[in-house]
């Protein structure tokens, strides 16, 4: 691959971070509305992704604890118990591992 | 919010160092450095290498890059509103919007007050951009020159579903939110086991498909 691959290869990239925050007017209060319930769906299809592999196989056992703890934990709607029951999940899923 | 954000930059420097241990290989040490500085997307240059290594010529790559990225679009219409700054600070910004970052700027500017969320937002994404661009460069670094942090690959891909249900859990300010966040879990899923190519894109279109319907409650 040459270097002038890459840096269209890095202009898409940057070109698709910057396009909205950039070009697009603040939006109106109704569409406000509906781009501020997309954060929590996108976040938790994140983790899903995250946690199935190609042909949607499952991770680690490890790792599904990790979530689990995590999870456990998410009615705090803070991010440090997440990654404390994360942790704990995880040391638990090597021990039973 | 940026201290918050080290564990996930940890995380992001054992990725790099396993990227720049991939990348070696097949685009020789230069390039491997370059990808990293100027692109700055692991989904992205883990798919590069992974097309390089299935021979694929320019097309293929330049492709993936357009369908990969199209998930930064939504993200950055998402936060578009929480940025008060100008354009020119908001082209700077828009270079560290990634995934967790944009989490972390939607965590700071949810916990901010009303006339704050403007500096929170932007503060969070330049600062933890910044720690995680560094750590995903000195990873590619210490990956590149054959130091490569495997032995911990498995607690750091833990990390990341644990940051991500951490950071829906802080984005949920309703609770129709919760049963959005739910359906696009689900919706991920089943888009991962039916239609496996499109895992990649899965979690944006159905983050957009459940925040389109009926009210807030």
């Amino acid at each position: 691959m040459s270097l002038l691959v890459l840096v269209t290869l890095a202009l898409i990239t940057y070109a698709s971070r910057a396009a909205a925050v950039v070009l697009l007017p603040r939006p109106s209060p109704r569409f406000e509305t509906i781009l501020s319930r997309i954060p929590a769906p996108i976040f938790a299809s994140l983790a899903t992704a995250t946690l199935l592999g190609d042909g949607g196989a499952l991770a680690s056992g490890p790792t599904l604890a990790a979530a689990a703890g995590a999870l456990l934990l998410s009615p705090a709607r803070a991010l440090l118990p997440c990654l404390i029951g994360g942790a704990a999940g995880y040391a638990v899923g090597v021990l039973l591992g | 919010m940026v201290a918050l954000s080290l564990p996930a930059a940890a995380a992001v420097a054992v990725f790099g160092s396993l990227y720049g241990a991939a990348a070696r290989g097949f685009l020789g040490v230069p390039l491997t450095l370059v990808s990293s500085l100027i692109v700055y997307s692991g989904a992205l240059q883990f798919a590069i290498v992974a097309l390089l290594g299935a021979g694929a010529t320019t097309l293929p790559l330049l492709l993936t890059a357009g369908v990969l990225n199209l998930r930064h679009l939504v993200l950055g219409a998402a936060l578009r509103s929480r940025l008060e700054s100008g354009p020119l600070r908001r082209a700077l910004l828009g270079f560290f919007l990634v995934d967790e970052t944009f989490g972390f700027a939607i965590a700071a500017g949810n916990a901010a007050e009303p006339r704050a969320v403007g500096a929170a937002t932007e503060r969070t994404l330049l600062y933890s951009g910044l720690t995680l661009y560094v750590a995903w460069l000195v990873g590619t670094v210490v990956g590149v020159l054959g130091g490569g942090l495997a032995a911990v690959e498995g607690l750091a891909g833990a990390l990341f579903p644990v940051l991500f249900i951490g950071l829906a859990a802080l984005a949920v300010t309703r609770r129709s939110h919760v049963v959005r966040a739910v359906a696009a879990a689900l919706l991920t899923a089943g888009v991962a086991l039916l239609l496996p190519d499109l895992r990649l894109l899965a979690p944006v279109v159905a983050g957009v498909l459940v925040a389109l319907p009926g009210g807030d409650r």
